[in-house]
């Protein structure tokens, strides 16, 4: 065999491996359980740009073969305009294909949406800035992180003390943790969230606010999540530290979770449909 | 003595207290906001009620002492028909602020900052009167720029007191309750008490709990219980030291509260300017716009009321005016306490709050606008 075939060889090979790899980049890397619960996370996401038509798209996509029920909102769900035509543009019709397929969307609110869209019915606030919802064994706190009063932190208390669910999820705009460049960290409201996420149990956060995707290490046995990157991206913004699981900072990107018993399975896919992170999470036993 | 050395002698010692207390506070929660950030905002989160519900009652009561004063011979306000012109152009200037404020919040996409316009009122009353001191010294103006603080803080004030409700009001409790303190302060006037501590202990405890349970921020508590105190026949003037001989009751309870309200102070700066200097967003440019965009509204306000048949003091022109104006862009202690009234706990906040701050640079605009205008001391 010549030189030339050699190279010819190598290089369809290669392509092959390339080409598998996109193609298993692509598919859905968790177990997908048919009594499980299901969900995507979106945050920073109306832009109204084609970036955010382009990941509602990779979402509908996916939800074919990972049929979420619920979409949880991070925050900064419109951008710029808040009128009806704007919710048309930066929600309705980028998500037209999840919302007719019967997903449901649960907001919790940025520093840039107008406090008046809680009560837009198809974030399903109920006129609340915080509240919570359940489905199976997981519980889910949609919080307001851009006022915190007492009157917040007392219902939140009084909602953790009394969820009986073996999953607390909670979810709202600022990180408590995050290694964003731009913001970071908002710890003005971690000394405020954090001693109640600790003393009652709180598994998961997911926040958005920084325009990157972020896998923290566990802090104080808690599992923190950003996900500001459905519309907006702030491209190389992360700047890496001790407490960096995992971060993507170069596409937007979204997130698929699935819990089933004990076990939470995530994964975090790009605007091109390319999964970024992925991984599972043993429920804390406190 | 040297003209600078006069002046000094004769600005009150609250006031240079004043600039002492609150500056090192701020600077000591700048610093350890941004170094150790967790047991900074565990701290003043801790103590923020005790020192800006309770502690700023005295700061808010030394202020209310001097619009007390100057009703009567001799003060600013003696007779009220001359603070017509100095109210006048305060609306003017609030107005624009605030619009300036909602119009940027608005345009920049912040509406959840929106909630707080009520911080765009906010003139810094003894910052601003030291800038005007060290341009004007003692000139017409100063008086001017003093009424027209006072009328925009407490335009402020009312606003902070009627739409911003804290906890959960009980508006029949409260107004029985201010009531009672009330009469019982008029029956200590009457009955002849010179004593301040009755006037506190007795009808300033009540009021405190009557704007607690009517929903009112209650560092306004000694406000209504002020105007009760007796006082001097005459009035020096607005933040002047008081005469060594004087020995009525609003005399001794400045001298006796001057130096614990140095302490709240630099407790209320250490508590309330501990922001990030990294990572706020564009919204906390608002207060410092609507700031800047005062003098507008102020200058254009006392255009009006002048065209309507009021008077400028003498020596005062268009000038002086528009210096004025600059001077009251200072928005600094109380716009840090109209923002952490209005806006709950939260990355809001804190953009309010740096925003607050950044209004000091108005002292240099007011520099920077005597210099050009050749007002005060750049008049030769």
């Amino acid at each position: 065999m010549d030189r030339k075939c050699v190279t010819r060889l190598l290089t369809t090979l290669l392509l092959v491996i390339s080409a598998w790899c996109r193609v298993t980049a692509q598919e859905v890397a968790l177990p997908s359980a048919s009594n499980s619960v299901k969900f995507a996370a979106i945050g920073d996401a109306g832009s109204g740009s084609q970036e955010q038509y382009d990941v509602a798209n990779q979402m509908t996509r996916f939800h074919t073969k990972f049929p979420f029920d619920r979409v949880i909102m991070l925050g900064d769900n419109i951008y710029g305009g808040q009128g009806p035509s704007d919710l048309v543009k930066k929600f309705s019709q980028p998500y037209k294909a999840l919302l007719d397929s019967g997903v449901k969307f649960y907001a919790s609110l940025g520093n840039h949406d107008d406090p008046a869209n809680n009560q837009y019915p198809l974030w399903n606030m109920g006129g609340q800035m915080y509240y919570t919802y359940s489905t199976k064994n997981v519980r889910f706190f949609a919080l307001d992180s851009n006022k915190v009063d007492q009157k917040e932190l007392t219902w939140l208390e009084n909602a953790l003390k009394s969820a009986q669910e073996e999953w607390k999820i909670c979810y709202f705009h600022h990180p408590l943790y995050s290694d964003g460049g731009t913001h970071g960290s908002s710890v003005n409201v971690r000394v405020l969230f954090e001693p109640l996420f600790v003393t009652y149990g709180v598994n998961v956060v997911f926040a958005g606010h920084d325009h990157i995707y972020e896998r923290l290490t566990p802090q104080k046995g808690i599992y923190y999540f950003v996900e500001g990157a459905a519309g907006e991206l702030r491209k190389g913004d992360t700047k890496r530290s001790a407490m960096t699981a995992k971060a993507f900072d170069q596409d937007q990107s979204f997130m698929l979770v699935e819990i089933d018993g004990n076990l939470l399975s995530f994964q975090a896919i790009s605007r091109t449909g390319t999964t970024v992170d992925s991984g599972t999470i043993q429920r804390q036993v406190r | 003595m040297s003209r600078h050395k006069r002046i000094a002698l004769r600005i009150s010692g609250f006031v240079v207290d004043y600039l002492l207390a609150l500056p090192i506070g701020c600077v000591a929660a700048l610093v350890w906001a941004n170094t150790f950030p967790d047991s900074y905002y565990r701290l003043a989160q801790a103590i923020a009620f005790a020192v800006n519900d309770v502690g700023m009652v005295f700061f808010l009561a030394l202020i209310t002492k001097e619009v007390a004063e100057a009703t009567v011979p001799g003060g600013a306000l003696h007779p009220w028909r001359r603070a017509a012109l100095p109210v006048a152009a305060a609306l003017g200037g609030v107005v624009v602020s605030i619009v300036c404020y909602l119009a940027f919040t608005h345009n920049v996409g912040e509406h959840m900052l929106e909630g707080g316009w009520v911080a765009a009122c906010a003139i810094d009353i003894p910052g601003s009167y030291v800038i005007a001191r060290m341009i004007f010294g003692r000139h017409p103006a100063v008086p001017f720029l003093l009424l027209l603080t006072i009328s925009a803080d407490a335009i402020g004030l009312a606003c902070v007191a009627l739409i911003h409700p804290v906890g959960d009001a009980h508006p029949v409790i409260g107004l029985g309750l201010m009531a009672f303190a009330i009469g019982l302060a008029a029956g200590l006037r009457r009955g002849g008490v010179k004593n301040f501590w009755p006037y506190l202990v007795g009808p300033g405890t009540l009021s405190w709990f009557a704007l607690f349970m009517g929903g009112v921020h209650p560092a306004l508590a000694l406000v209504p219980i002020i105007p009760f105190f007796p006082h001097g026949r005459h009035d020096r003037g607005l933040l002047v030291e008081p005469a060594p001989q004087a020995h009525d009751t609003l005399t001794l309870f400045e001298r006796c509260w001057r130096l614990p309200v140095e302490g709240v102070l630099f407790l209320f700066g250490l508590v309330n300017a501990g922001v990030p200097l990294h990572g706020l967003e564009v919204g906390l440019w608002a207060i410092p716009i609507a700031a800047m965009a005062r003098p507008i509204g102020i200058v254009a306000a006392a255009g009006g009321a002048i065209a309507a048949g009021l008077h400028l003091p003498a020596r005062v022109g268009w000038r002086e005016l528009l210096v004025v104006g600059c001077t009251a862009s200072i928005g600094l202690v109380f716009a840090l306490f109209f923002a952490a009234a209005v806006m709950p706990l939260g990355p809001l906040l804190l953009q309010m709050k740096m925003g607050a701050l950044v209004t000091i640079a108005g002292g240099g605009l007011a520099f920077a606008a005597a210099r050009l205008l050749r007002v005060g001391r750049f008049a030769r």
